[in-house]
């Protein structure tokens, strides 16, 4: 039986919403200098929102819309009270950060409870593809993904709240000195961080289980990614979500997922080693 | 007068009675029970101590200790279990595998510092994570390598064993103060003055001499045999060896003890590991939902007491210094006329 499409089709489609997430962490890394240890808890949220709002109303599409906002809502208040007033130490904003984590993942264990759920393919149906059948929605994911991605970098490249962004991030002093209200970058930063990954969480859950562990198994991921496209460079953290996912996948297909991950693992030291500007510094910009 | 000097010294004291005595004081006081759990927090405290040791004095963040922590325990459970080795030598397998392993990552891992090193000193202890998960046969996965414990040593017809709980308890307590007292040691000498000089401003340091790469290397074995220590006693102390005490969370709880209690002093570990392992003991069983009590200490700590515990402790110890000795310095002019 020949799996290596498959699989390398799952791992390009499971890299696109790794990309989304990760996204999230590295501009909340760029601009705030802050190692976000609750990144992979946002997308949690994400996956258990979207399961509450397809319990409460009925329709999982009302979860691409409220589940983000929510999550945005969530990230600049996080933002305005834990992180606002230790902002300036870092290994403090690690520690704040590893303890948000916690609070919430206690939080989805009183809430949702400790049994991984599943959500039902909204699209029902599947497609003759390499000669299995392929779920259609995972086809659907991949192409959400693709337009929040591009959503995405057309918002940082073609607004002024993007502009100001990039703005802060690139020299703090200049642009506040040029009249950008910096404090209220860092809201909206950490906001969009969030909600990008709750967007990746809603993306996800039909296709992942809903449990109160997922962020833990994913943000490593998402730092590797991160880190082999290049601390801060945006469009290489997405390139590398999507390359790192389709080699696992490719590698699942011939060994185990353990071994691929492992495998991913050693790519990222090599690279933090040998070129921790990352994979493809020069190639973009 | 009770100069800040004498108060430290009265409570260092104090501290060290009261160890001395758990054995007979808190059955007495509470239940047995809690002695366990003291000597489980003077492992931890170790732990974060190497934590301590790397981020407090040396400016070198970790978030992959329990990758030592692991070896050491390995080491132990495997030694007992598949080598049946007897104890000393099964402790010392543990130490040595935690301290080579830590050398051969620290050779890669201190080229890189701040965030570069807090990501692949993770990325490092989650490789062998994953590695000790999949290697079942040897490692035993998630589920882990029960062993029977061999007895620690005879002399004529006294055998100690840490299956007598008084026993277990001195053992640890020998070996986590002997460890605290090495690592004073090392920071009062002139290799801790160039390891805070280092963490101060690393470009200086590299000015006055100073071989920045190889101290931080020395720093770094020196926190892997602290991690190694305390994981093989904590193998000892569960008769057990299990992967998910190498998975990154493990090391993150030591950050988070280290900072709270205060980075860059010798008690501040003891201090952060105290406080939440005691909450984990007395709400765990009242309510399920602890970690939530956790998590938000850790963020109000941070922000109410950036300095940890024992910083805002020192502080107060200051302020007060400088109160007395201004009161001594008035009623000297007062009586001068």
């Amino acid at each position: 039986m020949d799996i290596l499409p498959i699989l390398a089709l799952n791992g390009l489609i499971w890299g696109l919403i790794i990309a989304l997430i990760a996204l999230g962490l590295s501009i909340i890394f760029g601009l705030l200098d802050i190692i976000n240890l609750a990144h992979g808890d946002f997308f949690m949220v994400g996956t258990v929102l979207a399961w509450f709002t397809l319990a409460l109303t009925g329709n999982f599409w009302a979860a691409f819309l409220i589940v983000p906002l929510i999550g945005f809502l969530l990230g600049a208040l996080i933002q305005r009270t834990v992180i606002q007033p230790i902002r300036n130490v870092a290994a403090l904003t690690i520690v704040a950060t590893f303890g948000l984590s916690l609070i919430l993942q206690e939080v989805v264990r009183m809430t949702f409870g400790t049994t991984p759920r599943r959500i039902l393919p909204p699209i029902p149906g599947t497609f003759p593809m390499f000669g299995i059948n392929y779920d259609i929605y995972r086809l659907f994911a991949a192409a959400v993904a693709i337009i929040a991605l591009a959503g995405f970098f057309a918002f940082l490249h073609r607004t002024k709240l993007g502009t100001w962004m990039r703005a802060v991030r690139h020299d703090r002093e200049t642009a506040i000195a040029m009249g950008v209200p910096a404090q209220r970058v860092y809201v909206l930063t950490f906001g969009v961080g969030f909600a990008l990954a709750a967007l990746g969480g809603v993306v996800a859950a039909p296709i992942t289980t809903v449990e109160f562990r997922t962020g833990v198994d994913i943000l490593p991921f998402c730092f590797m990614a991160v880190i082999i496209g290049g601390l801060g460079n945006l469009p290489g953290t997405a390139a590398a979500a999507v390359l790192l996912a389709f080699l696992e996948g490719i590698i699942q297909s011939f060994a185990d997922p353990t071994v691929a991950r492992i495998s991913s693992l050693v790519l990222m030291s090599a690279v933090l080693l040998v070129r921790p500007q990352g994979l493809f510094k020069g190639l973009t910009k | 007068m009770m100069t800040p000097h004498v108060i430290a010294r009265v409570m260092l004291i104090a501290f060290g009675v009261f160890l001395v005595s758990v054995p007979w004081l808190i059955p007495a006081l509470l239940n047995p029970f809690w002695v366990s759990v003291v000597a489980e927090i003077m492992i931890w405290s170790l732990f974060a101590a190497s934590v301590n040791l790397l981020f407090g004095y040396v400016g070198l963040l970790s978030f992959g200790q329990a990758l030592y922590f692991g070896f050491g325990m390995y080491g132990v459970a495997i030694g007992v279990a598949t080598l049946g080795l007897s104890f000393w030598p099964a402790f010392g397998l543990g130490i040595v595998a935690a301290v080579v392993i830590a050398l051969v990552s620290g050779i890669l891992a201190v080229r890189l510092t701040w965030h570069y090193f807090a990501i692949i000193t993770v990325v490092f202890s989650l490789i062998f994570y994953f590695f000790a998960v999949s290697v079942k046969p040897l490692t035993g996965g998630d589920d882990g390598i029960n062993f029977a414990l061999p007895p620690t040593f005879s002399i004529g017809g006294y055998t100690g064993s840490f299956g007598d709980a008084s026993f277990q308890y001195f053992f640890i307590l020998a070996t986590v103060a002997l460890c605290f007292f090495l690592m004073h040691r090392v920071i009062q000498s002139p290799l801790g003055k160039a390891f805070v000089a280092i963490r101060d401003n690393d470009v200086r340091a590299a000015l006055i001499g100073l071989n920045v790469y190889q101290i931080r290397l020395i720093a770094f074995v020196m926190a892997g045999f602290l991690a190694g220590v305390s994981g093989a006693l904590f193998a000892f102390f569960g008769r057990y060896a299990s992967a998910s005490y190498m998975f990154y969370h493990v090391s993150g709880e030591a950050v988070v003890w280290a900072i709270v209690g205060g980075a860059g002093t010798l008690f501040g570990p003891i201090v952060g590991t105290t406080l939440f392992i005691v909450i984990r003991e007395l709400v765990s069983t009242h309510w399920e939902h602890h970690a939530l009590i956790v998590g938000a200490m850790a963020i109000l700590v941070v922000i109410l007491a950036p300095k940890g515990l024992v910083g805002l402790w020192n502080e107060w110890l200051l302020r007060r210094g400088a109160r007395t000795a201004g009161a001594a310095v008035k009623t000297k002019l007062q009586t001068e006329p």
